[in-house]
């Protein structure tokens, strides 16, 4: 497109969010380098006395490991179902697709909050509350269409005639669908499976009515922090989910490249 | 010429050298006479079925959590012994109906949402439009990371950003006071829930838009401008008609999210902007009232899935959907 004002506004524009949604992120890391005991501009000097309270303090640490058990209970569910019904769902003319398809989103057509109090309740009756696995769970039931989004659109690389030569050359259904269908769907797969885990890994609102004071995750333990004081010791967890964030992008771009989700779901 | 792979039965799996791939074709094997064992003439028209069982059985955790609220709500709290009452009655839903918090609550929650729906949109239009288009591999790669970055990161660690950029030792007044202006207070203000959902959504948007921008061939852009049209022209006429099932997609997207949010509100209001599912988790936690807590999120639940419905039902799943057609 040729240059002019409606151009220039366009990209003021994209500037302006960029600023928008780097700052938070930015200040919280300047802040974690403080000396200070305050969150204050400019912080008092460099040091990384923060981190070395978070390793000292031993409830983040466990926090951080119940919220990384909670990232590998999820994925775990996730990747056999959404998979599966991906694959169900692109491959074979099912009857009333609509109604199916409505039935699937209802993880995100329910309210995050209703879906917390549901589960709860659910949990309760069935004696599972007071365990970390069950927000682990929880965490999948609320995130699957992800799971599922991720994988049908790589379905669309695959081209059934590769599964009926192998069926051809006469490999059983179990053989084809682990060597042929899996491997191809595979960066599906491995998308949704990092973007189920870090969900899971930041899952608060479902959490916070899961767990207790024995099992607080790592969001709701910044959740209750948060409504004392601002302390600095919390831009340092931040800076923890920051780099969790980092890893996780740096890996979906060597894995299948970021430009996936830019990708017509159309074609 | 080798006749590999003509042979339907024994396959060479022991002339193969490589211990792990034997293994891996034996339990292949083992998983085959499993399934062979269990549906020996095929699945049939039930495999599809099989294959969607366990997202439909994980799904069902959610229908069955939320039909006995349906049962919660029409009962009342007993406010002698604190129990729910025995009989079925509307009374929950006219408490809400009649009292005038509970009208403003709504009419909050739904005028934010509104608003943090029209300028996530605003913002996120010229974002997706310039991410898909730009010619260079480097922009592209800081739009998109600049996108994942803040999507990986949770409402919380997010809230916790804004707060020590809007606090009152924060970023914003720091900077304003070097300018020798007043300090301003936006934090635990209803402009402050909008200002960090807005930055919540924006991601959501773009991510939402970007497809739809994906499919519009550059060329008809090019030939509208070759035409003599305006950039601005172009992008009214040409571009933004075509991304209409993004944009509605986005906008169903951003305002339900925003209209059932939770974290902002709580963290960025102060406890004085409660969205309705604030009110609802009070409802459950603080009142102890889980009848009136199981209507309004029933209502919420209604409203929501409503909205999504009609939009939905009008202009198809769009974006939204699992199954592409044509």
């Amino acid at each position: 497109m040729q240059r002019s004002p409606f151009t220039l506004l366009l990209g003021l524009v994209v500037a302006f969010d960029l600023v928008f949604l780097a700052v938070p992120t930015l200040v919280v890391v300047v802040i974690s380098f403080t000396s200070g005991n305050m969150v204050a501009f400019p912080p008092e000097g460099f040091s990384l006395r923060w981190y070395g309270v978070l390793l000292t303090r031993p409830e983040f640490l466990a926090a951080l490991g119940r919220s990384l058990q909670v990232g590998l209970v999820c994925t775990a569910l996730a990747i056999p179902a959404g998979t599966l019904a991906a694959l169900a769902l692109a491959r074979w003319r099912i009857r009333y697709p609509t109604g199916l398809q409505l039935y699937l989103l209802l993880p995100f057509t329910v309210p995050l909050v209703v879906s917390g109090i549901a589960l709860m309740l659910l949990f309760g009756r069935m004696g599972m509350l007071g365990q970390v696995w069950p927000v682990g769970l929880a965490a999948c039931v609320i995130n699957l269409p992800f799971m599922i989004w991720a994988v049908a659109a790589s379905v669309n690389h695959l081209d059934p005639d590769l599964e009926n030569a192998a069926m051809n050359c006469g490999a059983p259904p179990t053989h084809t669908f682990f060597t042929v269908t899996l491997p191809a769907v595979a960066p599906g797969i491995l998308t949704g499976a990092l973007v189920m885990f870090i969900l899971a890994v930041n899952e608060f609102l479902v959490s916070l009515m899961l767990v207790d004071a024995r099992i607080v995750t790592l969001p709701v333990l910044v959740y209750n922090a948060i409504r004392n004081i601002i302390t600095p010791d919390l831009a340092a967890v931040s800076v923890v989910y920051l780099l969790i964030a980092v890893i996780a992008i740096w890996l979906l771009d060597r894995l299948v490249g970021l430009g996936i989700l830019l990708e017509s779901k159309r074609s | 010429m080798k006749p590999r792979g003509t042979v339907p039965s024994a396959p060479p799996a022991e002339e193969q050298s490589a211990p792990a791939r034997t293994l891996g074709l034996r339990l292949l094997d083992g998983l085959e006479g499993v399934r062979a064992t269990l549906f020996p003439r095929g699945a049939g028209g039930l495999t599809p079925w099989l294959f969607l069982l366990p997202a439909l059985l994980l799904t069902f955790l959610l229908v069955a959590g939320i039909v006995p609220l349906l049962d919660t709500s029409l009962r009342q709290l007993d406010r002698a012994t604190f129990r729910p009452g025995e009989d079925w009655t509307l009374a929950n839903f006219h408490t809400l109906w009649e009292r005038p918090v509970y009208t403003w609550l709504a009419a909050r929650t739904m005028g934010a949402a509104l608003v943090v729906t029209v300028l996530s949109l605003l913002l996120a239009l010229p974002y997706a439009w310039l991410m898909v288009r730009t010619p260079r591999p480097w922009l592209k790669k800081l739009l998109l990371v600049s996108l994942f970055l803040p999507f990986f990161i949770g409402q919380v660690v997010r809230a916790y950003g804004w707060l020590v950029v809007l606090g009152n030792q924060g970023l914003a007044n720091a900077v304003l006071g070097w300018l020798g202006l007043p300090p301003v207070t936006i934090l635990y203000t209803l402009p402050g829930v909008v200002l960090g959902l807005v930055q919540y959504m924006l991601p959501f948007a773009v991510l939402m838009l970007a497809p739809a921008f994906t499919a519009v061939p550059e060329e008809i852009e090019l030939a509208s401008g070759s035409l003599g049209a305006s950039p601005a022209r172009t992008f009214r006429h040409i571009v933004l008609p075509l991304v209409r099932p993004g944009l509605v997609a986005a906008a169903v997207v951003v305002f339900t999210l925003t209209l059932t949010d939770f974290a902002m509100p709580a963290i960025m209001g102060g406890g004085r902007n409660d969205f309705i599912a604030n009110a609802i988790y009070d409802a459950f936690f603080s009142l102890s009232d889980p009848g009136l807590g199981s209507a309004l999120a029933i209502l919420l639940t209604l409203a929501g899935t409503t909205i999504a419905g009609i939009m939905l039902a009008l202009f198809g799943l769009g974006t939204l959907g699992y199954v592409r057609r044509g």
